[in-house]
């Protein structure tokens, strides 16, 4: 239970960490991987929170599908944000 | 130490210190027993859907009309995407190289195991967590990594096209509609597991109509975002000269 605790804590705290670097990064395609780091923290998350059936779906659109759909974005506009 | 940084450091700080503050002086505590509705589908899902599997009981047989109107919504905004950024002419590429032979061995291996992994998230939905969408989703992902790495035109001279990819996913669609439908011939309602369909074929629990929900959601969702993904890595040129075409 004290184990599950600590590992919910630090993967909140990093998944914020993540989200602040996302939201201030100026190179795009960085920011999509910190968004997937967020989205791995979220993973973890609801996996302590026994959710399964979540964390697979979560896991396979959030890190996989969202993120290579959005470096395609990314691809067609420019790597840098003014 | 940059301004970020110190930023960054302040968000944690200050979020640490509101959990604390947060639990010392409200004590919020997280539950310890269960709700009745949740004690209802753990102890009825295995008599009533044949299934062990209480999530994929719930999505396709105690809500799945709900769940067949969410596939038909993601249905239509993927056909809205395809509309907006459909090309009338063949798509064909000038440049044929992708990358390295050592990320084309990587990637290989890489797109075996994850195809190996949707099938089994997908087929096996309905014993263990998983189902067809969670299935479909990551066996689309082996088609965004075949376009990097090998290029698209070597997909489309396989005969992977986006238009054959959206025709699969009709397909799919028409058969999960088919399967909600057919109860409905013997004067049951629609959407009916147990009363209609075997809950074994051959010995093997495929618990009624959950495995073809879960297998025709599973083909439905693959093909329809690896034929967004076709259409978004198309490179930008071929758009522009389509609108050209149109003035």
């Amino acid at each position: 239970m004290i184990v599950a605790l600590i590992v919910f804590t630090i993967a909140l705290l990093l998944s914020l960490m993540f989200v602040y670097l996302a939201v201030t990064e100026k190179d795009l395609l960085k920011a999509i991987v910190f968004s997937a780091g967020q989205s791995i923290c979220y993973a973890i998350l609801l996996h302590t929170m026994a959710a399964p059936d979540i964390v697979m779906t979560y896991l396979a659109v959030s890190v996989g599908l969202y993120s290579a759909l959005l470096v395609f974005v990314v691809s067609k506009t420019e790597r840098y944000e003014a | 130490m940059s301004k970020r940084v110190l930023a960054l450091l302040t968000l944690i700080t200050l979020s640490l210190l509101t959990s604390l503050l947060i639990t010392i002086l409200i004590g919020v505590k997280a539950p310890t027993s269960i709700r009745d509705l949740g004690k209802y589908y753990v102890a009825n899902t295995i008599h009533e859907a044949a299934s062990p599997e209480a999530v994929t009981a719930i999505v396709w047989d105690y809500r799945g009309l709900d769940t067949i109107y969410e596939t038909t919504v993601l249905y239509m905004a993927i056909i809205g995407g395809l509309a907006i950024s459909a090309i009338s002419r063949k798509i064909q590429l000038k440049t044929r190289i992708g990358l390295t032979g050592i990320a084309r061995t990587a990637t290989r291996i890489i797109v075996l195991l994850i195809a190996t992994i949707a099938f089994a998230i997908a087929l096996h939905g309905h014993l263990t967590p998983g189902g067809g969408f969670p299935g479909g989703s990551a066996m689309a992902i082996t088609a965004m990594l075949i376009v990097p790495v090998y290029t698209l035109q070597s997909l489309l001279e396989r005969g992977v096209t986006s238009t054959r990819l959206v025709a699969a996913r009709g397909l799919a669609l028409t058969a999960l509609g088919l399967i909600a439908i057919l109860p409905v011939l013997r004067g049951l309602e629609a959407v009916t597991n147990q009363k209609f369909y075997p809950s074994h074929i051959a010995g093997m629990l495929i618990s009624g109509s959950l495995w073809f929900y879960n297998f025709f959601e599973f083909l439905a969702v693959a093909s329809g975002f690896a034929a967004v993904a076709l259409y978004l890595s198309a490179p930008e040129e071929l758009y522009r000269e389509e609108l050209r075409g149109v003035e």
